[in-house]
């Protein structure tokens, strides 16, 4: 990755080039150490547990989504309605009665609706990615707050969706809890379509050089289109995990994951020397931003601070990881 | 053969310069004199040098040595703005102004009228109206936008905007390479007009006939520097174009002995409104076929069409007797369609990609099984074919970026033999490629012949195509205005069909 070109480099250099390539490992493992030290709690196994589950798996599954778009050199602002139509339609479909299975699937299928309705509007109507998910966005609120008589959340804590939602988000194989199990599966599907697939290799070049991919004979209306329904999907598994967990549907809650996922996935990029995207910086970056916030937390943070810490985390990461490769070169 | 004007007239001076790009001399001692009340042609093969010694006069490029004399002064290194302030004005090839200014702003761009710090678009429209009226009868509708000029109009706005600035000196790229003949005609009006009254003009153009039309002057470079400058009244045309060809093509192209076979790529009467119309021709297995023609001569939009950038509204496309549906590169690949694109950066290839990724882009099917690739099988391909082109890379892995240009364009190459393309589009290959990089390109495209490819090299450079071609077609306002190929496939021939000189196929075209 960081191959030194110049055989010459003195060690300085050497340690210069490392610190620039793993500034987010090496930013995660400070802060983890911060944070064992000033809180008693931090490195507990409830505590890791609840970061995991709760702040890790379902953050971490839009922002593999999103690296796959920014991979392709676009950008999805639409994430969180693609995580609000699975969840609406999931939870929706068990208050009527449905199977789970049954609501899983329609779930998913209205997140992939939403990535269609992108993938149309970006390679049809040529609107620019940020333009076109934008306007999805708006559109999407909308009809989520329609479709609720102005936003009403959707609680089904107790009985026949209840048992649904603990099979999905409560249950574990081997000891590994569920959620879990799902983040790995969309780890490994990810990875391999990103950086083994063909698929994956069309999606490089059309970020790297779109004109280079067209004359190369790619399909590129095809591949861009399957980018944002793959993306959609995985916004959809993320929304019906979270009704899971918090056993409710509530309108508009899946923004909440958009710019932390932007945040991550760029944080990620600074894993690779050219600078894209990656699944394994994009965890990085989840990793760190859930660390952060919990870190904060447990230390008596307030929410609000938070948001500060987080800025302030993201610069840092940037910082050190641009000025050192700039003062290599 | 020289015309020197007198000392006190000269508007520009340019004495010895040279100007080198790594490996590439583009300007090696060349002299440039305009005088007062002149309109001086400059002409040239591409690659002459007439862009670069423009662009040391306009300050864009600095050049390694010489002297430039302005109005009789010396003046030191220039900037773009160093220039204006000096006088001369650059009315470049690409239309630079803002799209969304309006007339007025345009005219007074980075001179606005106005009261301090505020700029009064009212008052800068006006004078604006009123120097286009003065000077061209030009009226145009109040507060109208430069988007919604036509071309000629933005070239007459531009022109005013260096006469608001008290130009002496205007000089002008290519000018009429979008204009219609009436258009063409009111330019030069006003371009004499100017001249009248004492600004010194330079004239750019690839169009013979309008050198001899309007020029009073023309200095032609070749490789690098200027090798005359003449009178076009006494001069013929034909001497002109004889002085901008070198006649020792050297060692430059390999000589190949290559049998030609049955018809690989056969066109016919295609055709597309306002670019090109009828053209039918084809290219065999085992040959090399030159097309060329100027700017605008629709030979450009004839080769995107064949690879499926543009659609052509009739006539059609065959591949080894296969009629191809071109509506997208897509096609045009799987039809066995390669494509080695003008703008390398842009279409050729992704200079954030490796070596690797870049080469098997277009063949990704070959290195892969249930859709994932096999890095294995492909390692080994892109290594044989690193070995094959001696692409000069530190590894396959190595990003494009870091290659040299003529490596870059190997890489390019070597994406369309993974491919195993049996037709082979190549749009300008060697342009910004050095001479031991080019000789290489020509001896691939043996090579490729020899394997029995068939080849369509669009080419302005007319050494190249007269070196490499077996046979050359030439493009003129949209038609094939002539066939060279044997004996009669010279430069001054292919030069003078494709800028509509009387030559013996265009007189019968036309």
């Amino acid at each position: 990755m960081s191959v030194s070109q110049d055989t010459r480099a003195t060690g300085a250099q050497k340690i210069g080039g490392f610190i620039a390539s793993y500034s987010v490992v090496i930013t995660f493992l400070a802060i983890c150490l911060f944070f064992a030290m000033a809180s008693p709690t931090f490195l507990t196994g409830a505590n890791l547990y609840n970061v995991l589950v709760n702040n890790v798996v379902m953050l971490a599954i839009v922002a593999l989504g999103l690296t796959i778009v920014i991979s392709s050199g676009g950008i999805d602002l639409s994430v969180g309605v693609s995580v609000d139509m699975a969840s609406m339609v999931f939870v929706m479909l068990l208050a009527a009665g449905y199977g789970g299975v049954f609501g899983v699937t329609v779930g998913l299928l209205a997140a992939v609706a939403v990535g269609v309705l992108n993938a149309i509007l970006i390679t049809r109507l040529k609107i620019s990615p940020f333009l076109a998910t934008l306007g999805v966005l708006f559109i999407g609120q909308s009809t989520q707050q329609l479709a609720t008589s102005g936003g009403q959340p959707i609680y089904l804590i107790t009985g026949y969706a209840g048992a649904q939602f603990n099979a999905i988000a409560r249950t574990s194989l081997l000891g590994v809890p569920m959620p879990v199990l799902v983040l790995v599966a969309c780890i490994v599907v990810v990875y391999l379509l990103l950086h083994r697939s063909v698929f994956g290799r069309a999606v490089q070049a059309m970020g790297a050089q779109p004109g280079v991919a067209w004359y190369s004979g790619l399909a590129v209306p095809r591949q861009l289109s399957l980018v944002y329904i793959g993306c959609a999907l995985l916004c959809g598994i993320t929304g019906i995990l979270l009704s899971a967990t918090v056993k409710s549907y509530v309108p508009l809650s899946g923004n909440a994951f958009l710019l932390d996922a932007i945040g991550a996935t760029f944080i990620g990029t600074t894993l690779s020397a050219e600078r894209r995207p990656t699944v394994i910086g994009t965890l990085l970056g989840v990793l760190l931003l859930a660390v952060v916030k919990n870190g904060l937390l447990l230390i008596g943070w307030n929410f609000y601070w938070q948001q500060v810490g987080i800025g302030v985390l993201v610069f840092l990461v940037l910082a050190v990881s641009f000025g050192l490769r700039r003062a290599r070169q | 053969m020289t015309v020197q004007p007198a000392a006190a007239e000269i508007a520009i001076s340019m004495t010895a310069i040279s100007k080198r790009f790594g490996p590439v001399q583009a300007l090696h001692d060349a002299d440039l004199q305009v005088a007062r009340g002149t309109i001086h042609g400059l002409v040239g093969q591409n690659g002459a040098g007439k862009s670069t010694i423009i662009k040391v006069l306009a300050g864009i490029l600095k050049p390694d040595s010489g002297t430039i004399t302005v109005n009789g002064e010396t003046v030191g290194p220039l900037t773009p703005s160093s220039v204006e302030r000096l006088g001369v004005h650059f009315i470049h090839q690409d239309r630079l102004l803002v799209p969304t200014a309006t007339v007025g702003e345009a005219v007074f761009l980075r001179h606005e009228l106005g009261f301090g710090p505020f700029v009064s678009r009212r008052s800068m429209n006006r004078h604006a109206a009123e120097l286009l009226k003065r000077y061209f009868n030009l009226e145009l509708p109040a507060g109208i936008l430069v988007q919604d000029l036509t071309t000629a109009q933005q070239k007459i706005v531009q022109i005013t905007r260096a006469l608001a600035q008290k130009a002496s000196v205007l000089v002008l790229d290519e000018p009429t390479a979008a204009l219609v003949k009436r258009e063409v005609d009111s330019l030069f009006a006003v371009l004499r007009r100017l001249r009248d009254d004492g600004i010194a003009v330079i004239f750019i153009s690839h169009y013979m006939q309008e050198i001899e039309q309007l020029c009073d002057r023309v200095t032609v470079m070749r490789n690098g520097t200027d090798v005359g400058t003449v009178d076009p009244a006494e001069t013929p045309i034909d001497e002109i174009i004889a002085m901008m060809i070198a006649r020792d093509v050297g060692e430059m192209f390999p000589k190949r002995s290559v049998e030609i076979g049955a018809p690989m790529l056969e066109v016919s009467h295609l055709g597309m409104a306002g670019s090109f119309e009828d053209i039918s021709f084809s290219v065999r297995r085992g040959e090399i076929v030159g097309l060329t023609g100027l700017l605008g001569s629709g030979a450009k939009e004839i080769v995107q069409c064949l690879f499926g950038l543009e659609r052509a509204e009739r006539g059609s496309i065959m591949v080894e007797g296969k009629t191809l549906s071109l509506s997208s590169p897509v096609h045009a690949v799987r039809g066995g369609i390669a494509m080695l694109p003008e703008d390398r950066r842009a279409h050729g290839v992704a200079i954030d990609l490796s070596v690797r990724e870049n080469i098997s882009l277009a063949s990704l099917g070959r290195y892969s099984g249930r859709g994932f690739v096999k890095r294995g099988l492909e390692n080994q391909a892109i290594d044989g074919l690193i070995r094959e082109l001696s692409i000069k890379t530190p590894g396959r892995d190595t990003l494009v970026r870091q290659l040299s240009g003529g490596n870059q364009q190997k890489v390019a190459i070597a994406k369309w033999l993974s491919c195993q393309s049996r037709v082979y589009i190549l749009d300008e290959p060697t342009v910004a490629v050095d001479v031991g990089a080019k000789v290489e390109i020509y001896n691939l495209l043996n090579r490729l012949a020899g394997e029995g490819a068939a080849i369509l090299l669009l080419s302005s450079d007319l050494l190249e195509l007269v070196g490499v071609c077996d046979r050359v077609l030439v493009v003129y306002r949209g038609r094939l205005s002539g066939e060279f190929s044997g004996a009669d496939l010279d430069g001054d021939r292919l030069l003078a069909a494709s800028s509509g000189a009387r030559g013996p196929k265009a007189e019968a075209s036309s």
